[in-house]
């Protein structure tokens, strides 16, 4: 069979960032550069021969990553919401320039955001205090982000992981607002178990889900009772477990896909963001993905 | 906090700003020249009331020797002095040399940062300083709250935050060095950190400004003025209730110390006449006015 169907990762990968490093260019006086760590992340996605390639998410972890540059936040042990949520400069945009410039012609970007939903649950809320108009405030400011990204990159994705846990009644509205006035398509990823709110997930203002196959392959039977258009993000190699899947049980999972959602299929992915794991094992795992991926919908 | 006779901290107003003179060699160490400017910090310093230390560069593990006999036979016994070393390696066998000398108990160690190794844990934990300075630097953060979270978590570039790294090393006396940063990039923000840290922690905080005039190249461009920049930039330490300021070259001191000492009063006379801070016995305030 030969489709159109791009191999991809969720958002993180583990890139080594020594602070001795970064201590060396403060004692020289320079700004310190995370392009390194960026180039490193991403040529480790390119060589594996992922087609749909994130930044690796390397300056920080997923929440503060985005809280640290948002006005009315302050970053602490948990981030703390001290003010109104503004958006006062691109977060992860010159990230998403960088790896435009680093992958080649064929390598597409995808620009990641952290859903508001999950920042919102995140963090201390010491100025709302009331859980939707937090949420809401933080979807306004990562509606400008995406925006942005999304002159930049082929595919932006919202990364909701919270939603597993808690669905709030609000949910669909907050993602509206992350995805109004994007240009590109836009992809959402809740990892962990999310058989209980398929039915929510697919009525979703997004073109893409991606959830964790791998990890919970109940999700095919889950998704089978309801029915929708949606493309598809298989998640097909584990994010939690160091073991690396063979080819051959790749091939296999993917083949249950393909069963189940057909032609939605659109997107083979990691379960989730790579970046607990050894970065070898990550590599290793990036690249059996894509030999799968070549084996059931070819090159 | 005091180490040696020296006051650390306390009220802005109650003690003087501590100077730290960076006593830098280039190459080999020369100690002619650096007896002279030495005494002559020292000397300044005393007429005026302000507190002086040398902090003294180490770039080879060849120089640790020497240096450290400079410093027990032109330095007044018991007055403390800074280690200044980049290099994890020299840190380790300097910190040990130290021991030798039977000298940790007047040195500073700078410094302690997110780039702490385990050899580096290792040699502090054996052979103690009796005081550190901890530079508060965070790479992904240049604003004040960017240095609280370093020394509170590390940042997540450490397990854990610089003030506990120290203290499980058994660092018991820290100055917070809130890490001035190149022009551009936030530099300010090392001055306005240091009423913040000072809030948080209650622990004395300066910085190495001048390091930030050093690098503003535009200033080159008028003459003398970069100079006099580099003087004075140390005085902004002082109006925004900082404890100590790393400055250099030493050769600087008969200029930065009374510098220092006539903003010192300003702050103090303030102080003293709207919070009721009195100044120490020895504050420049006492001593150059009648």
């Amino acid at each position: 069979m030969t489709r159109c169907v791009l191999s991809s990762v969720v958002g993180s990968y583990p890139v080594a960032i020594p602070p001795m490093e970064l201590m060396a260019q403060y004692f020289a006086g320079e700004e310190v550069s995370w392009h390194p760590y960026i180039a490193d992340a991403v040529g480790d996605m390119v060589e594996a021969g992922i087609e749909l390639v994130s930044d690796g998410q390397t300056r920080d972890p997923f929440v503060q990553l985005f809280t640290r540059r948002l006005g009315g936040c302050r970053v602490r042990a948990r981030t703390e919401v001290v003010g109104p949520i503004e958006y006062c400069e691109g977060i992860t945009v010159r990230d998403a320039q960088v790896v435009r410039r680093v992958v080649g012609p064929s390598t597409k970007v995808l620009g990641v955001v952290t859903g508001p939903f999950t920042l919102m649950k995140s963090c201390v809320d010491l100025f709302y205090r009331d859980e939707r108009a937090c949420c809401l405030a933080f979807a306004e400011a990562l509606r400008q982000e995406a925006v942005a990204l999304s002159w930049f990159v082929d595919m932006v994705s919202v990364d909701e992981p919270w939603f597993a846990n808690e669905l709030p009644e609000y949910a669909e509205e907050a993602i509206g607002v992350v995805t109004r006035d994007v240009t590109s398509p836009v992809r959402l990823h809740v990892c962990g178990d999310v058989e209980r709110i398929v039915g929510r997930l697919v009525g979703m203002p997004v073109d893409v889900l991606s959830h964790e196959f791998k990890a919970s392959p109940r999700l095919f039977e889950a998704f089978e009772e309801y029915p929708s258009e949606k493309g598809m993000c298989v998640g097909a190699v584990r994010a939690d477990d160091a073991r690396v899947e063979e080819v051959e049980e790749i091939v296999a999972h993917l083949e249950r896909a393909e069963a189940v959602f057909g032609e939605r299929v659109v997107q083979v992915a990691p379960d989730c963001g790579l970046r607990m794991l050894p970065r070898e094992v990550a590599f290793q795992k990036l690249q059996r993905l894509q030999q799968a991926k070549e084996r059931v919908y070819g090159g | 906090m005091e180490l040696g006779g020296i006051s650390f901290g306390g009220q802005p107003g109650e003690h003087p700003t501590v100077l730290f003179g960076g006593l830098f060699f280039k190459g080999a160490p020369e100690f002619t020249s650096a007896s002279t400017q030495l005494a002559m910090m020292l000397q300044v310093g005393e007429e005026t009331g302000m507190p002086t230390i040398p902090d003294v560069f180490i770039r080879k593990e060849e120089y640790i020797e020497p240096i450290l006999e400079f410093i027990e036979q032109r330095l007044p016994q018991a007055h403390p002095f800074s280690v200044d070393i980049i290099e994890p390696g020299i840190k380790a066998r300097t910190l040990e040399a130290l021991r030798d000398h039977g000298l940790l108990g007047r040195t500073i160690y700078n410094s302690l940062h997110i780039g702490v190794t385990v050899l580096e844990r290792e040699a502090l934990k054996a052979h103690t300083p009796a005081m550190a300075i901890v530079v508060a630097f965070n790479p992904k953060d240049s604003s004040p709250d960017g240095r609280i979270e370093v020394l509170e978590n590390g940042a997540h570039l450490l397990e854990s935050g610089l003030l506990e790294v120290a203290s499980s090393l058994g660092i018991k006396n820290i100055l917070v060095d809130t890490a001035a940063l190149a022009p551009g990039e936030n530099s300010g923000a090392a001055l306005a950190s240091l009423p913040v840290i000072k809030e948080e922690y209650g622990l004395p905080a300066g910085c190495a400004i001048h390091n930030v005039v050093e690098k503003s190249k535009w200033l080159g461009r008028y003459g003398e003025v970069k100079a006099a920049v580099d003087a004075a930039s140390n005085a902004g330490i002082a109006l925004f209730g900082g404890d100590f300021a790393v400055f250099g070259p030493i050769a600087q001191a008969p200029v930065v110390v009374p510098l220092m000492a006539w903003f010192d009063m300003v702050v103090s006379e303030y102080t003293e006449a709207y919070f009721g801070v009195c100044p120490s016995a020895r504050h420049p305030r006492r001593v150059l006015t009648p």
